[in-house]
């Protein structure tokens, strides 16, 4: 190794001595760099939350075009199932059956023997 | 590494947390690096004063280069190193500063006064004869013999290669030796 080089030798203790008594930095240079960093240092970030989940399901929906239409329809489904129009009263009736027909199916025919029986 | 209530986070994970504007990675890198970065130009340039402000020119680029620090691509501290490499002999290069008042008083009351005052006759003589080798060599023997860096990552500061770093280094220490020889009674080499 060169270190154990005769032209060399002695000079480990230089070097351990100059790591031993280092320039050090004053308290002003400790002061001024900070300073500097401080004015260098870029803005805080703000914290990102998670938000509530009315308004996550806000956002999931497509926000407010997507809420406006969705509550235009559920208020027009309602309407319609409270007033529905003449034409389309119509329309229905056939597919629906007369609402009258529902009580003239038994779907327990036994129960009504029972019935008599206890009364008995 | 000096104590900075977060000695256990890397350089770079303090430079990451100070880009995002945590206030303490601020303090903790100033106190950390800024010993080693004025410690590491007072000994390329051999002037306290001169060495303090390229300090600060350094600590300030580092600040400016946070926010657009890759993770991973280099060393903070290599690239300090090559940041107060280039201040110094940009500084060199417009002349030298007042003689070198670098070595401070001894702060271990403990040791012996004699040790003290050796030691720092010592570091004082090798500073001397640092002063008057060609820069280049000073760079390579300082931060191979007294930062203890490795040959590959002082051929990254320097941008040369490692055989260049040797050499550097070898003919360095030939000079230094020549130039202590006379000195070796007068340092107390007679019970080395």
């Amino acid at each position: 190794m060169t270190d154990r080089d005769d032209t060399t030798r002695g000079l480990a203790a230089h070097f351990d001595a100059a790591r031993r008594h280092p320039a050090r930095p004053s308290d002003a240079l400790m002061a001024r760099v900070l300073a500097d960093a401080c004015a260098a240092q870029p803005a805080t970030r703000p914290s990102r939350r998670p938000a509530a989940w009315p308004v996550q399901l806000f956002r999931a929906l497509g926000g407010w075009p997507a809420v406006a239409g969705l509550s235009a329809a559920t208020l027009a489904g309602i309407w319609l199932g409270i007033s529905p129009p003449a034409p389309l009263a119509a329309v229905a009736a056939p597919l629906l059956g007369d609402p009258g027909g529902v009580y003239l199916v038994d779907l327990a025919p036994g129960a009504t023997f029972e019935l008599a029986q206890e009364g008995r | 590494m000096a104590f900075d209530g977060m000695s256990e986070s890397s350089d770079e994970m303090l430079l990451l947390r100070y880009a995002e504007g945590d206030p303490a990675a601020a303090r903790a890198l100033t106190e950390r690096l800024t010993p080693r970065v004025m410690a590491h130009a007072s000994r390329l340039l051999g002037d306290v004063a001169a060495a303090e402000d390229v300090t600060q020119e350094a600590m300030l680029r580092l600040w400016r280069q946070a926010p657009h620090w890759r993770a991973g691509e280099a060393r903070v501290s290599t690239w300090l190193y090559r940041v107060v490499a280039n201040l110094c002999t940009d500084r060199l290069r417009r002349g030298r500063g007042v003689a070198l008042e670098a070595v401070p008083e001894p702060a271990d009351g403990a040791a012996r006064a004699e040790e003290i005052l050796q030691a720092q006759a010592r570091a004082r003589a090798l500073q001397a004869a640092l002063d008057d080798l060609p820069a280049r060599q000073r760079q390579a023997v300082v931060l191979r013999h007294i930062e203890g860096l490795a040959n590959p990552e002082i051929a990254e500061i320097m941008a040369v290669s490692v055989e260049a770093v040797e050499s550097l280094t070898a003919r360095g220490k030939r000079a230094l030796a020549a130039a202590l020889a006379d000195r070796r009674e007068e340092l107390g080499y007679a019970d080395d």
